[in-house]
């Protein structure tokens, strides 16, 4: 299946690639539009795109959607998302103190990737290593 | 003085009277993301990806109460840019000084300040001259060298 979000990938948009890889869909294939493209062809699911499913909703970030939209019961993806709703939205308690780091080092790893597929690659090793150190 | 380079964001809106706790909730998110009111429910901040980010999820977080939005980028031609400028400004550097002054108390909550030193930092847009001084006196009082 085919998932779209706009370029230039951050922490919640490798997060989402990360968790539809490892729980949803083994063969996704992830495609990039410009920034501002809300309507996308037919059998494209859009994530963290405004107005979408699969986006920002009641202050929580389009991680935790991907979760709840997919009913995933791994407990720690819930540890997950509180880390990237306080990494990635306007949250009055920070009690992830991985939030801000994780953060800069997904916008820099986006930096340091020719692009936006290279990023979303490099993504999920952080992310299977933030799952492996909660998990332990 | 003329026109400036800085480009501004502004977010207005309207939210539904009903309940009232999604007005309470907007005004909250607008403080935090240390926006300044320019008229009633017109907030600007400075354009960057972030608040470009942070203002489109708001937008569409008041579309889901019901709300309006209109998100606008622009450039003041005219008036005074540096007023604007300083009154967002003073959001952080009212923080730090806050910050310096609690760490010239005798036994400061260093772990308290640093953390509120913190979310000011996030909301330093024009990266303020005090930020590296304020970091300083936290790394001072606990006897560390920046």
């Amino acid at each position: 299946m085919k998932w779209a979000t706009w370029e230039n990938v951050g922490v919640d948009r490798m997060a989402c690639a990360w968790l539809i890889r490892k729980y949803i869909d083994q063969k996704a294939e992830f495609i990039f539009v410009p920034e501002g493209q809300t309507t996308f062809p037919k059998g494209v699911e859009p994530f963290d795109v405004p107005g979408a499913r699969l986006s920002h909703h009641g202050g929580h970030c389009s991680f935790y959607a991907v979760v709840r939209e997919y009913k995933l019961k791994d407990p720690l993806l819930k540890r997950i998302a509180r880390i990237i709703d306080e990494a990635d939205t306007v949250q009055e308690a920070h009690v992830e103190p991985a939030a801000a780091g994780l953060d800069i080092i997904c916008s820099g790893l986006r930096l340091i990737s020719s692009d936006d597929q290279e990023a979303i690659e490099r993504g999920i090793i952080i992310y299977d290593a933030l799952y492996a150190a909660l998990a332990k | 003085m003329g026109e400036s380079s800085q480009t501004w964001l502004l977010l207005s809106y309207k939210v539904p009277r009903a309940p009232s706790a999604n007005r309470v909730y907007v005004w909250r998110k607008l403080k935090r993301l240390g926006a300044t009111a320019l008229a009633d429910s017109v907030w600007v901040l400075p354009l960057t990806r972030q608040t470009r980010e942070q203002f489109r999820w708001l937008a569409s977080e008041i579309e889901e109460m019901g709300g309006e939005t209109t998100l606008w980028e622009s450039k003041l031609l005219d008036g005074a840019p540096d007023k604007l400028v300083s009154e967002i400004a003073a959001v952080a550097e009212t923080v730090y000084r806050d910050i310096l002054k609690s760490l010239r108390k005798k036994s400061p909550d260093v772990a308290a300040l640093s953390r509120r030193y913190q979310e000011a930092l996030a909301l330093d847009y024009f990266g303020s001259a005090m930020a590296a001084k304020v970091r300083s006196a936290l790394l001072a009082a606990k006897g560390e060298d920046d």
